[in-house]
């Protein structure tokens, strides 16, 4: 089950993030996602190691804490998709739909002309999207 | 790490004993133990301590049944008491010896063999030989003594610790001799356990595992390490199996026993997998590890114990992969691409140090939860004294006396229950977690990965603040609520400045409360149509983040710093209030996190002012709190002093009285400053100075209640950042002025212009100045509208090329003191009171700088003086002149006002000089440097010896100017020589005083005599003194000036050499038609040597002519020979006399004398007048 998505802006600000979980560690799940952005800004910036993902938007599990798995997404004007996942076992190809997806809602939010570039997305449409994604997740591979 | 015991924490090393000859052993062992691989020694001094070896009997009793899975002592016991190899040292007279010394040395060695049998310890045989020589040992005994030992030949050594070479050499074959044995005794040992391992006939499993672990033991021992870590792995396979089959012991400690011993089998795997560089498996295995047992939490009242069992797997491998990580990273790297399952963080020690403080924590919550249940029952403490790890690893057993000797028995699950609550309770978590969140948060750190670092940082925060240790708690949670600010997440930054807030009230720091209570009021915390809907409870002290909290942390901080309420604080029971004894006052600076609470724009309307008019400036001030605030009074400062002023807000007219009421100070009443959200509060006021300059606004003080002010630093509205936090959100902007273009460009200072200058300043100019004079410019100051007061006049002279005067490009270095062009002096002649310019002056005059003052001068009078400039070359010059004055005599800091003027000069060579140098007429000496080098024309001149040349030196006027030459003369060099050369001018001196107009050339003829023979003379230097016309001597012009010039023209060098030849054409200057004449042609020969020369003349149509044509005649030396010709002129007018030429056969030098000298003026018949004698006569003419 998809726990968190975040939308992260230049300036490492969090642009968009939506908990999707009943626990009380919503906190807890924004401090994994800050944390997640270590493991970009490293993938980034050494991009030697990590080789076959060099031009790649998709950035694979970013790091495995003892609960979640955390999952990111770089889009060619370097704005991060973080996800946050509860399941352990997780298939690549559904990650990769999921911000595929996701990328799309985000890019029409952001070209609403209202919308002013680097400020949080308050879209209601956006946000509505965004949980149906959410919950589509990971169906296409079980039926 | 540190937990573990010794043995298993390094590497096991094989042990060997030494019986006998004590002397011996510490050498030995020292040498066996820098042995590669070392070996340790057992040192028995004699053979009655043979025993300690020996089985003890219990230990065969037990093998049989299996109530524990390790044994705790058996590693050791193999480390430390059990030898592989046993070395019997005998003295070599003992074994040579009388018969009771060797049947003594007989009855040791059956007593050791009789103990070693048991263990199959190997055995070594050792005679030292005390003596010299080894013959006195007898070959019989020794063979006795070998057979009698059961050894092979090559296991017997013969140590000499005397001979030093000897020595050495015993002691590598005893070193090697004993490694081999000690490999042999652990591959047996190892071979026979695991031939009861693969019989299958273990009765249980416990004994497979066991088994399993001795025999990677003993291969570890002889440094398998491959097999070490497959037996390893087999064990902990067979052990993790036996969860939940076995039935041996009761459930909760036969889980606890199941995880002590997984726990030392997974330290081995993973040290041995660390150390042998496979760091990817390593960590494969841990994760698996790791998975297999994290579930395995057992029952709810212990699962404390599981909690901490986990965090110690995580720290244990975290200082496992700090250790070797050193060694492995440079090889490791690579291999990282290849591996996608793994992620960065898991190559890192600091994630497995988190992880360990994670579970830590996770143990401390369910220790505190069980122990809350269980406080009812208060037995907790009592049971546990007698409980101590039994002989089992991982078991525990209660100690029971029985009549003197101690006996294990078993506990029931409950009474472990007890017991390990009441262990748990011994230890301080927190301590621990704060450490190990310290270690990961300084490896994060030195990752560079600030984010995880700071992390760590906030749990770490989180445990400081748990314990009541709030200062250490502020310091973490404000380095990193600097980061959270930086980023914009505004959620965790609530939190953290919520435990910010609370820390700063449990300190007693009203200050830092307050600071840290605005803030959050004016966190962007989204209002209105909110998708976060974030309801944690683990938020700290903070509430959940949410307008309506946002509103009452500011009302209730307002009515802190309004003095209405107090905070109550950990340090005494008063609690804290703002009051007139301890105001509160904060700063808000251009960095600030407060700018979201109050920022303060200012913006002048114009950006120059005249002096004393007034300009409007506008006062903008904005804030991001919840809800409006009433500011009581606002206080403008502005870096000229005298134009703060203060703002006092109409409707609270009792705080009048606390402004200060300075006499002059500017007070203005607003008729409302309420400040609301997000919403602009526009000020504006007129202003003015008369002091010129810079006028800014430093900052804005807003006073709200009587004991709080927040000074807020000023800033342009041109040049404002964003606001922090603000700037990510989605809200309306509005410009901090109303008028757009002012909100784009206003500054918050202005520039206030200087006075309008009411003095002129002239610069009397008179053309160009003529290099060598000093030029008189003379400079007026006249007052028209001001006085001048401490007036000081500023002169400088620049080249017009830009740079100064003396540009280091083009000056050669020994010009540096003698510059192009000299400010000589400043003469104040025509100054309205003479007797105070000599006092007060202040001169300072340079080269191309001069600094004088200025007397004190009424409106109406001017004053003057002249400027003196020396030009050394020609150069064009820019003059600058600027007078500062100050109107007023009052004010002496007042500030100047400033006159310049500036004027170019062009410096101009009055005259040019150039020269000549003629041999005399008809008189040709042979010079014969000139036929040498012939057509080379760079020659320097050539002069001959003792001969009269003339030189000519021309003086060209190259000014527009008429200039009045004075004299003109050579100035000779003083030779070291003396006299060298003799120059003397003829003609009259009243030709000198000549005007020359501009154009005009002037010459002067000078005869030259060499005297000296030397190649390079030096002929002297032309001096010509001038003045300027000063045009008729009635009215002398001021500004010209009469003095003289002297222009000096340094002569080239000349070449004087002795001409071996001179040739002499003699004739009359004139001849008459008809008349008959004579012409001479003298050769005089000024050598020792007999000159051979030959002579040719030819005819000529004009002339009948009488002599010699063709010859070759002989001059002696130091003599003449003279060719004499008449001739008779046949035609009238210029004539060309018969060419003679002349070679001279020795230097092989021809010379025909020139047209000019062979031509004669015949007259027609005989002219009717005087003929004056004019030779070759010097004269001075001055021609065009």
């Amino acid at each position: 089950m998809i726990v968190c998505v975040a939308v992260v802006g230049h300036q490492n600000n969090p642009v968009y993030i939506q908990s999707f979980t009943e626990a009380d560690d919503a906190l807890k799940l924004h401090h994994i996602v800050h944390c997640s952005l270590d493991v970009v800004d490293e993938r980034v910036n050494n991009p030697k190691k990590s080789g076959p993902t060099l031009n790649e938007t998709f950035l694979g599990l970013l790091y495995p804490t003892e609960n979640y798995k955390v999952y990111g997404y770089l889009t060619n004007t370097k704005v991060k998709f973080i996800l946050v996942t509860t399941d352990l076992d997780v298939r690549d190809a559904d990650v990769r739909n999921f911000f595929r997806r996701f990328h799309s809602a985000y890019v029409d939010a952001v070209s609403n002309p209202f919308h002013v570039p680097g400020k949080k997305i308050t879209s209601r449409t956006f946000a509505e999207r965004v949980s149906n994604i959410v919950k589509s997740f990971g169906l296409s591979s079980a039926g | 790490m540190e937990d573990y015991p010794e043995e298993l924490r390094t590497p096991p090393v094989a042990l060997a004993a030494m019986v006998g000859c004590p002397e011996l052993h510490a050498e030995v062992s020292a040498h066996l133990h820098a042995e590669q691989p070392p070996i340790n020694t057992l040192a028995l001094p004699d053979f009655s301590k043979i025993s300690l070896i020996a089985k003890t009997p219990k230990e065969a009793t037990d093998s049989g049944q299996s109530t524990g899975i390790l044994k705790r002592d058996w590693l050791l016991k193999h480390r430390t008491r059990v030898p592989a190899v046993v070395a019997a040292l005998f003295k070599s007279d003992h074994v040579s010896g009388d018969p009771a010394q060797w049947l003594q040395v007989c009855t040791d060695l059956e007593n050791l063999k009789a103990v070693i049998r048991g263990r199959n310890i190997k055995l070594v045989l050792v005679v030292v030989v005390e003596s010299t020589s080894k013959e006195d040992i007898s070959e019989d005994r020794m063979i006795a003594l070998r057979k009698r030992a059961e050894v092979d030949s090559k296991y017997l050594i013969v140590f000499e610790p005397k001979n030093v070479l000897e020595q050495q050499q015993s002691l590598n074959r005893l070193g090697s001799t004993f490694a081999e044995l000690a490999n042999i005794y652990y591959r047996d040992e190892g071979r026979k356990v695991k031939t009861r391992l693969e019989r299958k006939s273990i009765s249980s499993v416990e004994l497979s595992i066991r088994y399993c672990f001795k025999v990677a033991v003993y291969a570890e021992f002889r440094r398998d390490w491959v097999e070490a870590l497959r037996l390893y792995e087999d064990a902990y396979h067979t052990l993790r199996e036996t969860i939940g089959t076995s039935t041996r012991l009761p459930p909760i400690q036969r889980l606890v026993e199941i995880k002590t011993v997984a726990e030392q089998l997974n330290f081995k795997i993973s040290t041995l997998l660390l150390h042998g560089g496979k760091i990817i498996e390593a960590i494969t295995w841990f994760k698996q590890h790791n998975d297999s047992y994290k579930k395995l939490v057992g029952a709810p009242e212990v699962n404390f114990l599981h909690w901490e069992w986990l965090s110690r797997q995580f720290l244990v491998f975290a200082e496992l992969l700090e250790t070797s990580s050193a060694a492995i990273e440079s090889t490791s790297s690579p291999i990282l691409g290849a591996t996608d399952k793994l992620s960065e963080w898991e190559f890192s020690s600091s994630y497995y140090f988190q992880l360990a403080a994670h579970y830590l924590k996770e143990k401390r919550s369910c220790l505190e939860l069980t122990l809350s249940m269980s406080e009812t029952a208060n037995d907790v403490d009592g049971n546990g004294e007698s409980v101590a790890p039994s002989v089992y690893v991982g078991q525990f057993a209660r100690l029971l006396e029985q009549g003197g000797t101690l006996a294990m028995q078993l506990l029931t699950d409950e009474e472990y229950v007890h017991y390990a609550l009441a262990e748990g309770k011994r230890f301080q978590d927190s301590f621990e977690i704060i450490a190990l969140l310290k270690r990961s948060f300084e490896t994060f750190t030195k990752l560079n990965a600030q984010r995880m670092a700071s992390y760590c940082g906030f749990e770490m925060a989180r445990e400081y603040f748990a314990v009541n240790e709030f200062s250490n708690a502020k310091q973490h949670f404000d380095s990193i609520a600097s980061l959270y600010r930086k980023e914009g997440w505004v959620t965790l930054l609530w939190e953290v400045l919520g435990y910010l807030q609370e820390c700063s009230r449990r300190l007693g720091a009203v200050k830092d409360f307050v600071e840290y209570s605005l803030e959050m009021a004016a966190l962007p915390v989204s209002s209105i149509g909110s998708v976060q809907s974030l309801s944690f409870k683990e938020c700290g002290p903070a509430v959940p983040a949410s307008l309506s909290q946002r509103e009452i942390i500011h009302k209730e901080v307002f009515e802190l710093v309004r003095g209405e309420s107090g905070l109550a604080s950990n340090e005494g029971n008063n609690d804290l209030k703002v009051t007139g004894d301890q105001p509160l006052h904060l700063e808000i600076d251009l960095v600030s996190p407060l700018r979201v609470v109050l920022l303060a724009s200012v913006a002048f309307h114009e950006q120059i002012v005249k002096p004393g008019a007034p300009t409007l400036i506008t006062l903008s001030l904005l804030s991001q709190l919840p809800c409006a605030v009433e500011i009581d009074q606002l206080e403008i400062q502005f870096n000229q002093s005298v134009c703060n002023f203060t703002i006092v807000n109409g409707q609270r007219p009792q705080l009048d009285a606390t402004s200060n009421g300075q006499p002059g100070h500017r007070v203005e009443t607003a008729p409302a400053l309420m400040l609301s959200t997000n919403k602009w509060l526009r000020l504006t006021y007129d202003i003015k100075s008369d002091q010129s300059g810079k006028l800014e606004c430093i900052s804005v003080i807003a006073r709200l209640g009587p004991y709080f002010t927040i000074c807020c630093r000023a800033e342009s509205p041109a040049s404002m950042n964003d606001l922090p936090l603000w700037k990510f959100e989605d809200r309306v902007e509005t410009l901090p002025t109303k008028d757009p273009g002012l909100a784009f460009s206003g500054q918050k200072a202005t520039q206030i212009e200087e006075l309008e200058p009411q003095v002129d300043l002239k610069l009397g100019a008179s053309g160009p100045a003529l290099v060598g004079e000093s030029f008189v410019l003379p400079v007026t100051i006249s007052a028209k509208g001001h006085a001048v007061h401490s007036g000081e006049l500023k002169i400088n002279l620049v080249d017009t090329r830009g740079g100064g005067l003396l540009s280091p490009r083009e000056v050669e270095p020994s010009f540096t003191d003698n510059p192009y062009v000299e400010l000589l002096c400043v003469s104040g002649l025509e100054c309205e009171d003479d007797s105070q310019t000599g006092t007060d002056d202040i001169r300072k005059i340079q080269h191309s700088f001069g600094l004088i003052s200025v007397p004190f001068l009424n409106d109406g009078d001017s004053w003057s003086c002249k400027l003196e400039i020396r030009w050394h070359r020609p150069k064009p010059v820019l003059l600058y002149v600027s007078l500062g004055y100050s109107p007023h005599s009052s004010e002496l800091s007042a500030q100047k006002i400033h006159v310049h003027k500036s004027l170019e000069i062009e410096g101009k060579n009055a005259v040019v000089f150039s020269h000549q140098c003629m041999l005399p007429f008809r008189r040709d000496p042979l010079l014969l440097s000139k036929i040498k080098t012939g057509q080379d024309s760079d020659q320097v001149l050539s002069l001959p010896l003792n001969e009269t040349s003339i030189l000519i030196v021309s003086a060209k006027n190259s000014t527009e100017l008429p200039l009045q030459l004075l004299a003109i003369f050579i100035e000779l060099d003083d030779n070291d020589i003396g006299k060298s050369c003799t120059v003397r001018h003829g003609g009259e001196d009243h030709s000198d005083l000549a005007l020359l107009m501009p154009g005009e050339e002037f010459k002067k003829v000078f005869s030259v005599i060499p005297e000296v023979n030397i190649p390079k003379l030096k002929m002297g230097t032309v001096c010509l003194r001038w003045r300027r016309d000063t045009g008729p001597e009635g009215q002398p012009s001021s500004s010209a000036t009469a003095s003289e010039v002297l222009t000096k023209y340094r002569l080239p060098d000349i070449n004087v050499e002795l001409s071996p030849l001179v040739v002499n054409l003699e004739c009359p200057p004139q001849a008459i038609l008809g008349n008959p004449f004579t012409y001479f042609v003298r050769i005089q020969n000024q050598t020792h040597l007999l000159q051979e020369i030959k002579f040719s003349l030819a005819d000529s149509q004009s002339f009948v002519l009488s002599g010699p044509h063709n010859d070759m005649i002989f001059v002696l030396p130091k003599s003449e020979q003279i060719l004499g010709y008449k001739l008779v002129p046949l035609a009238s007018g210029s004539q060309q006399l018969p060419r003679v030429t002349v070679t001279s056969v020795r230097y092989s030098a021809g010379y025909q004398p020139p047209v000019s000298a062979t031509t004669i003026f015949v007259f027609p018949s005989k002219p009717h007048f005087e003929m004056a004698n004019m030779g070759m006569s010097r004269e001075s003419i001055a021609t065009e």
